[in-house]
């Protein structure tokens, strides 16, 4: 059975730890969706490092309703971070990707995010994996909402253009 | 859209590390061994049978009780008191937590071979997640070491 998680917030703050593992096993694939695609190869550490500081500071949750934003903007914030670390950063050119229906998809996807920068990855993860708004996808990344417009636009140029869409 | 992005998962050691950081005075101790996962694990925890071999401070296993992952066991110290234990155990990690202790256990593969073990526990401040920090790493040590001396 899935409990509540509002409900193990509650209790992992109490001091029940094995409601802090039952948590950990509801956020753990929530913040892999979100790191994975931001920190690549590094996806891991970036998961790791997020869940760490989640549970860390998991007593200053004032209101365990708000658990996934608040652990949203954490897991962005770390797989950025994790990101920037990588020293492989490629320019952004996608001319030679491979084009949609290669049966590589996954692999591809991986490439062509890859040849963007962490920033612009966070982006796309906010508007098309959790489906936030422009205005909320900027206010997790701090940025002011022209600036978070103008690199997504880029951020989609890119993959329109990697993948012919 | 995105069902082909990419996801990370974490493994059980990695697992560890996340929920000591939330427990004041908890230590991960780690150590690497050229053996495979399932071979350790029988080592670690054994259905219950090798449990009290590996965990040093503890001396025998009175009861058992399994509900698919979830646990209920208890379990006697080498020092003759018993602790009524409850938590998760399934292939590579064990949780489990009493009012006055806590016990946590993971092993996970090793890029590049080997088995990675993480160790984590101790005397818990009452029904807190918190632990006393007292001798929490000599005892991961001895634990490791005997398992060293299994393998």
């Amino acid at each position: 059975m899935i409990e509540d998680p509002e409900r193990l917030v509650r209790a992992a703050q109490g001091g029940d730890t094995l409601a802090m593992n039952d948590l950990l096993d509801q956020l753990t694939p929530y913040v892999g969706r979100i790191c994975g695609p931001i920190a690549l190869s590094n996806g891991p550490d970036a998961t790791q490092e997020a869940l760490v500081a989640v549970f860390s500071s998991l007593r200053t949750l004032k209101e365990p309703a708000a658990l996934f934003g608040w652990v949203r903007a954490i897991a962005v914030r770390e797989a950025i971070r994790v990101a920037r670390q990588e020293v492989r950063q490629v320019a952004a050119d996608l001319a030679e990707l491979p084009a949609r229906g290669d049966p590589q998809l996954a692999v591809d996807i991986r490439d062509t995010l890859a040849r963007l920068s962490p920033e612009h990855r966070a982006l796309l993860v906010l508007r098309d994996v959790e489906g936030l708004d422009e205005r909320a996808a900027a206010a997790v990344l701090e940025l002011p909402a022209g600036t978070a417009k103008s690199r997504l636009h880029r951020a989609r140029a890119s993959f329109r253009k990697a993948w012919g869409s | 859209m995105t069902d082909n992005w990419p996801t990370a998962d974490l493994d059980h050691v990695r697992r560890l590390r996340v929920l000591a950081a939330g427990i004041p005075g908890a230590t991960v101790t780690e150590r690497v061994f050229d053996a495979a996962p399932n071979h350790v694990w029988d080592l670690m925890w054994g259905n219950g049978t090798t449990f009290t071999e590996f965990q040093t401070d503890m001396s025998q296993v009175e009861r058992l009780e399994r509900d698919q992952d979830r646990v209920r066991m208890t379990v006697r110290s080498r020092y003759g008191m018993r602790a009524q234990l409850e938590g998760v155990v399934s292939p590579g990690w064990c949780w489990l937590q009493s009012r006055f202790l806590l016990v946590g256990m993971a092993a996970a593969e090793e890029p590049g071979g080997g088995t990675r073990v993480a160790l984590t526990g101790g005397v818990r401040v009452p029904g807190k997640a918190a632990l006393v920090p007292i001798g929490v790493r000599r005892e991961s040590n001895k634990s490791l070491d005997r398992l060293a001396e299994k393998l």
